[in-house]
Parts: C-alpha cells; structure tokens; sequence
C-alpha cells in the first residue's frame, strides 16, 4: 500500500500519454453508446391486427397490401402502403380507427372497438407508453 | 454515572486516518456546497468533490481515495438529509463504481511506465463510471423503462465533458500543491 509516508511527487506534466489514451477510449466509447442506444428513430416495421383481442394476421408494413379483416359487424378495410398502415373503410358508426390515419411509429394504435378490430405497430421500444382518448 | 471498564489499550489513530478525516471533511464540504446548485438535468452535478478522491489518490494512493470517496457519500448524505432516499443509493452507486474504475487503472499504471494515466484521464475515467453506475442502478432499481436508454449516451457526453473540468482542475491543484511541497521540503521533514 502507498500511505502517506509513500507520497510520491507526481508531476502532472508527465503523465499525458496514457490521458491521451484515455480521451481516445472515452470518446470510442460515447460513439459505441449512440450507435446502441440511438438506433432508428422508432419506426416500426411490423404491425399486428388482433380481431377480438386475438392476433389474426401479422403485417410487414413495407409490402404493400390491403386486407379485408372480419369483424364483429363487418369487414374493416386495412391498407399497409410505404412501412405505414391504416384503417380505410369500416362498418362501425363512429369511425375512430379511420380518422386515426396512418400509423407507423413504434407502439402505435388504432382500434375499432364497435367491430372489435384493432391494429398496432410492433417496435422493440416503442414510442409511446399508452394512447388514451 | 455508570464506571465503563478503560479498555486494555486506546487506539491511536495513525497520520493517514487523520488525512483520510481531513480529506473526507474537505470533500463533504465541497459536496453539501455542491448539492445547493441548481441541476439541469437529475444526476449531474459538476463532480467538484471528486476532485478531493482525485487529489488522494494522485498523492496518497487509491486505498486512500477510497476511504475518503466513501466516507464521503455517507456523511454527506447523513448532512444532506438524503441517507437511506433514491438519491442515497444513485450517489453510493456511481462512487462505487467509479472508485472501482480508479482502483483498476491505479493498479493498470504500475505496468504501463510512461503510459500510465494523469489527473485528466483519471478524472474523465471516474466520471464516466460514476454516471454509469448511478444510471445502471437508477434503471434497475427506480425506473427500468426502455425509454430511460436514449437519455444514457446523453448523460454519458454531459460526465465526460464535466471529468475533463475535474481532471483539468486537479492537474492544476497537483502542480501547485507540488511546487509548494518541493519548496517546503526541507521543513516538513
């Protein structure tokens, strides 16, 4: 052990190399940490459309389609078009899932509670905790 | 008044457990004062307390810094108010990791000769891990929630720029403290 009768003179001057080392590791490190913390910009490219809280069919949002889903009242009109997807027609009254629009971020949601269909984008980190209305 | 039998012998505190207690005094001083600033962000504070386990450990050696790091963040938080809160473990955990980095680099330099590490890479090392082990624990224990990640590289950026001012400022207290002690030496014997 280095006590205090150990006092050893340290000449701040001499000892850059191995700080120099130090910054080079430190600033290799930060790259690494924003390249795996800051990856994508939560845009999703898969999504779900569960019917009656059950997954009916699982979407890659950049193949372009359209899918008839059949619901408690009818069929909902799903389109999936540029990594987006949407509810495009409906027999509900309301039609909520329409006017939410296109979807595309991590977490995203739009459901038809009258037929009870629902579409949500899959994402490691999504976007968003919870949507309420 | 109740007759306490004396124990067998006293002990004696040695000259580095009277450095140890002025260095840890000094410290907590520097971080009750620290504590009153305001933050911009939770869990970045300047690290000017640190600069005190930085001088130890260039001066004293790690064990030393250790003892004073520690005994630190404990008396500190007793003062504060904050011992056993959040707060409490976030502070213990970024000052155990960082006395840890320390610990390994201490024990690195005696190999590396000239390459071995100063004040500044100390004091970037040692910032670094005390942010990380302060987050790491913050996400385990208070908030483990995905979101908490992008905020880390952040975070990391903020400690590395604030271990190059801590760095910097103990060099310069290191080339003081040194030039005093080379014109003192014959008196202190």
């Amino acid at each position: 052990m280095s006590g205090a009768n150990g006092t050893r003179d340290f000449d701040p001057a001499t000892r850059t190399r191995g700080d120099r080392v130090v910054v080079i590791v430190a600033l290799l490190l930060l790259a690494t940490l924003y390249g795996l913390f800051w990856r994508g910009d939560g845009h999703g490219a898969e999504a779900v459309v569960l019917v009656d809280g059950k997954r009916w069919a699982r979407l890659n949002l950049f193949q372009d389609q359209e899918l008839r889903v059949p619901g408690a009242r009818g069929e909902s009109l799903i389109r999936v078009q540029d990594g987006q997807v949407r509810f495009v027609a409906s027999p509900c009254t309301t039609q909520q899932c329409v006017h939410q629009g296109w979807l595309s971020q991590g977490g995203e949601v739009a459901v038809c509670l009258p037929n009870r269909v629902s579409v949500r984008i899959l994402a490691d980190d999504p976007r968003f905790d919870a949507i309420n209305f | 008044m109740v007759s306490i039998p004396t124990p067998p012998r006293i002990i004696q505190p040695t000259r580095d457990d009277r450095l140890v207690a002025a260095f840890a005094a000094l410290a907590i001083t520097v971080h009750i004062a620290e504590s009153a600033l305001p933050s911009p962000f939770p869990g970045v504070k300047p690290g000017l307390a640190n600069v005190v386990t930085l001088l130890v450990m260039c001066r004293f050696g790690w064990r030393m810094a250790a003892w004073v790091s520690l005994l630190r963040v404990l008396l500190g938080s007793v003062l504060i108010g904050t011992f056993l809160s959040p707060a409490f473990f976030l502070s213990a955990a970024g000052a155990l990791a960082s006395i840890g980095v320390l610990g390994g680099i201490h024990w690195a330099n005696r190999h590396l000769g000239g390459w071995a590490v100063g004040p500044l890479g100390l004091g970037i090392a040692a910032a670094l891990a005390h942010m990380s082990g302060q987050f790491w624990v913050a996400f385990a224990l208070f908030v483990p929630h995905a979101g908490l990640l992008p905020v880390y590289p952040l975070l990391m950026t903020l400690a590395a720029g604030l271990g190059v001012v801590s760095g910097l400022l103990t060099r310069g207290v290191l080339a003081r403290l040194n030039s005093v002690s080379t014109a003192t030496r014959p008196a202190d014997g």
